[in-house]
C-alpha cells in the first residue's frame, strides 16, 4: 500500500490536533527531533538527525519526582507526564536502537516507568533511508537501511508517495484507520524492490568480534587506542544506544526534584565512588570499557550487539576516533599467548 | 520538550512595589566595615541587600556572581577596598581586572548593565556605603525582577 | 606542501633515532575526507604517517600534559601560543618539549562545506582550491571561503616559540579593525545581543567537547563537575548553558589563544567564540595583552597595573 505525500500531509496535520507530533525539523542548520504542528515543518531530504531518537523516550534531563516539605511531612509527586505521541521519520538505525534500549529499561527484573510509559504511548513511524552515507554501516550490524525492527509501521519514500508497511499490532491498527491509501502500481513495485535492496557497503565485520573480545581484556592494543581521545561526551550523546545516566538531587531549602540526566562512560568522573576511588581512572580503561560494553558485555547480558551502525559517533568525534577502525584492529589483533 | 526544557520568564505582579533582592559581596577589611559603620551611625539605607562577607575582593570567583543570578538575585553588588589600600596589598588590583572583564562580558551577552555593580568603599565611608546601596537599589528596581539570562526556572536548579 | 612534510618526517625521524624525544605528537590522515587526526609516533619507522595540511585542525597542545617524558609536537601558530601559556602556568616544562613549528595558512571548517554539499564523499586539495563530492552534489571551493572563522582573523599564523621551523612564513593580512566580529556584536542593541546568545545557548547539549578540546581547560575538577558547591545541575536549559559558557570564558580570560578548537569540536555548532573573543578583545584593549605571545608576558589575570581602567564602577 502507499499514500501520496499530499494526502499524508493532510492526515499528519489532522493528527497534530490530537497527538504530540515529533519529527525531524531543521533548526539553525541542524536537523533534530522537535515538536511540529504540521507536515510542512518536517524536514525533507536529509540523511539523519544530528542527535539520536533515544531522547524521545529517554530525555537528556528529566525530573523523576518532586518533593516538598510541608510541616512535619514531605509530599512527593511523580513528575512523569505523558501524552499520546506520534514519532515520525525515525530511521531504521534509531528504531532498532529502541529494541536495544528496551532490554535495559524494560526487562524481567525491572520496568522503568519513565521510559516505558513514553514508549507505550508513542507510535513509531519509521522512514526508510533512500541513500546511505559512507559512514553508515547498519547492514554490517545486522539491520539495513530499510529494516522495520523497532518501528510500528515503516514508510518508504517513493518520490511522490510513501509506501506503507505495518509492522506491529499498534501499527496495523493505525494503518487500518488510515485514509487515502492506494495500491502500489507496477512502477512503484520496481522502485520499492530497488530501495529494499539498499545496503551499506562498509567493510566492518562483527562476526567474530564478541568472541575475540572475550580474550582481549589485558591486550596491549588498549594501551595506544585511547591516546587521542579527549574524554568529552560527544560520541555517547550522539549514540542511539548509549543509555548510561546519573541520578541527582536538585534541592532548594524546602523543596526539590530528583533528576535523571545523560551521563557518559567517557567522562573521567563517571565511575568515581563516594570514597574517592575510581575503578576506571585512566582513559585506557574507559575506552576498553566502551568497546567491551557495546560488543561483548551487552551481547552476553542481552544477546545483541549494542551498536546500530548509524555512524554518528565517528562524525561527531573532534579527533576522528573511528569505531570502524577499532573493530578492524580488534579483529586483526594477535592474541597474546600467556 | 524533547531535548531540553526552555525556562519561562517571570512576570512582575501588578500593584506590588518591587523589592529587589541584591546579593552584596563585601570585603571584610574595608567594605564590610564601611557597611558596619553605616549601621552603627544609624544611616538609613534600603533593606534590599543580603551581605556575604569575603576576605578580599580578589576572592571573587566569577561563578559567585553568576550563581547569585541563577538562584534568583535581581542584582549583585561587589565591593572592596580602594586600589592601593588592600589589606592583602594587591588583592583588589587583581580583582579590578577580573571585574572589568566580568562586567564587560555579562553586558555583552545581554544582561542589563545595572544588575551587576562594583564599587570601592573604605571602612570610613559609612555614608558613602549607604549611598552606593541606595543607587544600586534604585537602578535594579527600575530594571524589574531578574528575567532570566542566567536565572534558572522555578523548581529547577539547586542552591546547594 | 610536500617539501614541508618531508622536512617534518626527517626532523621527527632524527629526533626519535637520537633518543631526544620519546614521542612525536603530530597529525596523520583521518578516516573521513578532509579530516586529519592526532597521532603519537614512537618509532622512527612510523614517521611517514605524519602529514601537514589544511585538514590538521586539532590543537595538539591539549596532549602535552597527559604525555609524560620528552615529546616533540607539530604546532601551528595558535598551538605554540597555547604551549607558551601552559609553560607559564607550569603545566609543561620547556626542556620536555621540542616544538616543530609550522607556519599555517588556516584550517578547513568541514561544517561550512557540508552545509552546501551534504556529507562529504571525497575531496581533493589543490593550490588554494578544494574540489568536493558530497551526498547532495559536487562543488569547488576556494580555500579562503571554507577557512575556519578563527583562521579568517588569525593574528599569529607563525609559531611564536619553536625549536625548528617548517613552511614559509605567512603574512597576516591587513586587518583594518582587529576583532571586527566582536565590534559588530557590540554595536547591536542589548536585546538583540541577548536574543542571539539565548539562541546559541539553546543549541548547547553540554557534552563538554569544547572544554575537553581546549588545551587551557585542564582543571582536575572542572566547576561543572563540582558537587559542593553545586554550581550547575545537568539541566540543558539556556540559562544553565549560559552560565557554563560564560563561566568557562571568564576562566579563560587572558589565557585563551583563540585557536578555535572549541568551535570545531562542538557537535551542535554553537558560536562559542562570540564569548571568548569578547574577553580576548577586552584584554587587548584594556590591558594591551594577548595570551601566549611571549613567554615573559604572563596571562592577563596574573598581572596588574596601578593604572588599570575602572570604568565599570558605580557612579556613587
Amino acid at each position: 500500500m502507499k499514500i501520496s505525500k499530499d494526502k499524508w500531509g493532510q492526515v499528519f496535520d489532522a493528527l497534530a490536533s490530537d497527538y504530540q507530533m515529533l519529527a525531524p525539523k531543521e533548526d539553525k542548520g541542524e536537523v533534530n527531533f522537535k515538536r511540529v504542528n504540521c507536515f510542512s515543518e518536517v524536514k525533507q531530504g536529509y540523511l539523519n538527525t544530528k542527535l539520536p531518537a533515544k531522547a524521545l523516550f529517554f530525555p537528556q534531563h528529566e525530573t523523576l519526582f518532586t518533593y516538598q516539605k510541608e510541616g512535619q511531612g514531605i509530599t512527593v509527586k511523580n513528575a512523569l507526564k505523558v501524552e499520546k505521541t506520534i514519532a515520525f521519520g525515525v530511521r531504521p538505525c534509531d528504531a532498532r536502537a529502541f529494541l536495544l534500549l528496551d532490554k535495559v529499561f524494560n526487562n524481567d527484573q525491572y520496568r522503568d516507568p519513565y521510559y516505558c510509559d513514553r514508549r507505550d504511548t508513542t507510535l513509531v513511524i519509521g522512514l526508510a533511508c533512500s541513500q546511505v552515507a559512507p559512514t553508515c554501516f547498519c547492514s554490517q550490524m545486522g539491520l539495513s537501511p530499510v529494516s522495520t525492527a523497532g518501528t510500528d509501521l515503516l514508510f518508504i519514500d517513493l518520490g511522490e508517495a510513501y509506501a506503507v508497511e505495518a509492522v506491529t499490532e499498534k501499527g496495523k491498527e493505525f494503518v487500518a484507520k488510515l485514509q487515502g491509501l492506494e495500491e502500489l502500481n507496477a512502477e512503484d513495485q520496481v522502485k520499492l524492490e530497488t530501495l529494499k535492496n539498499l545496503q551499506t557497503s562498509s567493510s566492518v565485520d562483527i562476526s567474530a568480534l564478541t568472541e575475540k573480545l572475550d580474550s582481549m581484556f589485558d591486550h596491549p592494543y588498549w594501551d595506544s587506542l585511547h591516546e587521542k581521545c579527549l574524554g568529552c561526551n560527544a560520541c555517547t550523546f550522539s549514540c542511539p544506544t548509549c543509555h548510561c545516566f546519573d541520578i541527582t538531587e536538585e534541592f532548594r531549602k524546602t523543596e526539590g526534584n530528583r533528576v535523571r540526566s545523560w551521563d557518559s562512560c567517557m567522562a573521567p568522573l563517571f565511575t568515581k565512588h563516594g570514597s574517592g576511588h575510581n575503578p576506571r581512572e585512566d582513559k585506557k580503561a574507559r575506552w576498553r570499557q566502551r568497546m567491551m560494553h557495546k560488543f561483548n558485555y551487552f551481547v552476553h547480558n542481552n544477546g545483541d550487539i549494542a551498536c546500530v551502525g548509524c555512524g554518528r559517533c565517528l562524525k561527531a568525534c573532534p579527533v576522528n576516533m573511528d569505531l570502524r577502525q577499532v573493530i578492524d584492529a580488534v579483529n586483526k589483533a594477535e592474541l597474546v599467548v600467556k | 520538550m524533547v531535548m531540553g526544557e526552555i525556562q519561562e520568564s517571570v512576570n512582575l505582579p501588578e500593584n506590588q512595589e518591587f523589592q529587589p533582592k541584591i546579593v552584596a559581596f563585601l570585603c571584610n577589611w574595608c567594605s564590610y566595615a564601611g557597611a558596619d559603620l553605616a549601621g552603627v551611625s544609624r544611616i538609613q539605607y534600603p533593606a534590599t541587600i543580603r551581605t556575604i562577607r569575603i576576605p578580599c575582593s580578589g576572592r571573587i570567583n566569577p561563578l559567585y556572581i553568576l550563581k547569585a543570578m541563577a538562584n534568583g538575585a535581581d542584582g549583585v553588588l561587589v565591593s572592596g577596598c580602594h586600589p592601593g589600600d588592600c589589606h592583602y596589598i594587591s588583592g583588589n588590583f587583581v580583582a579590578r581586572r577580573k571585574f572589568a572583564l566580568i562586567k564587560s562580558l555579562l553586558t555583552h551577552v545581554g544582561l542589563e548593565e545595572d544588575r551587576v555593580n562594583f564599587s570601592w568603599v573604605s571602612a570610613a565611608e559609612g555614608g558613602r556605603f549607604a549611598e552606593v546601596v541606595k543607587g544600586v537599589t534604585d537602578r535594579v528596581s527600575a530594571l524589574g525582577p531578574n528575567n532570566g539570562v542566567f536565572k534558572v526556572a522555578e523548581r529547577r536548579g539547586t542552591d546547594e | 606542501m610536500s617539501k614541508v612534510i618531508e622536512e617534518i618526517h626527517a626532523a621527527a625521524r632524527q629526533l626519535l633515532e637520537d633518543g631526544k624525544v620519546d614521542v612525536v605528537i603530530g597529525f596523520e590522515k583521518g578516516t573521513l575526507p578532509l579530516k586529519a587526526t592526532p597521532c603519537f609516533i614512537r618509532s622512527p619507522q612510523e614517521v611517514e604517517k605524519l602529514i601537514w595540511d589544511e585538514t590538521c585542525d586539532n590543537n595538539l597542545a591539549n596532549y602535552v600534559r597527559q604525555i609524560k617524558g620528552k615529546k616533540a609536537i607539530v604546532a601551528k601558530g595558535c598551538d605554540t601560543r597555547a604551549l607558551v601559556v601552559l609553560m607559564q602556568e607550569n603545566q609543561v616544562a620547556r626542556e620536555d618539549l621540542y616544538i616543530l613549528g609550522v607556519s599555517c595558512n588556516g584550517v578547513i571548517n568541514r561544517k561550512k562545506i557540508e552545509a552546501e554539499t551534504g556529507e562529504i564523499l571525497s575531496a581533493e586539495l589543490a593550490e588554494g582550491k578544494i574540489s568536493v563530492q558530497g551526498m547532495n552534489g559536487s562543488k569547488e571551493f576556494a580555500f579562503a571561503d571554507v577557512k575556519d572563522d578563527t583562521c579568517q582573523s588569525c593574528r599569529y599564523p607563525n609559531p611564536v616559540l619553536e625549536d625548528a621551523h617548517f613552511g614559509d612564513k605567512v603574512e597576516t593580512g591587513n586587518q583594518e579593525v582587529p576583532f571586527a566580529d566582536v565590534v559588530a556584536m557590540e554595536e547591536k542593541s542589548l536585546l538583540e545581543r541577548r536574543a542571539y546568545f539565548q539562541e546559541e545557548m539553546a543549541k548547547c547539549i553540554r557534552c563538554y567537547a569544547c572544554r575537553n578540546a581546549c588545551p587551557m581547560c585542564y582543571c582536575n575538577e572542572c566547576f561543572v563537575d563540582c558537587n559542593s558547591p553545586k554550581w550547575l545541575t545537568g539541566g540543558v536549559d539556556p540559562a544553565e548553558n549560559m552560565m557554563f559558557q560564560v563561566g568557562r570564558s571568564l576562566h579563560l580570560a587572558g589565557r585563551c589563544v583563540d585557536c578555535g578548537a572549541c568551535v570545531r569540536a562542538c557537535p551542535q555548532g554553537v558560536d562559542i567564540r562570540a564569548l571568548s573573543r569578547k574577553v580576548t578583545k577586552d584584554c587587548l584593549t584594556m590591558y594591551r595583552h594577548e595570551a601566549g605571545v611571549t613567554l615573559e608576558d604572563p596571562p592577563a589575570l596574573n598581572q596588574f597595573s596601578t593604572e588599570d581602567p575602572q570604568g565599570f564602577l558605580v557612579k556613587e
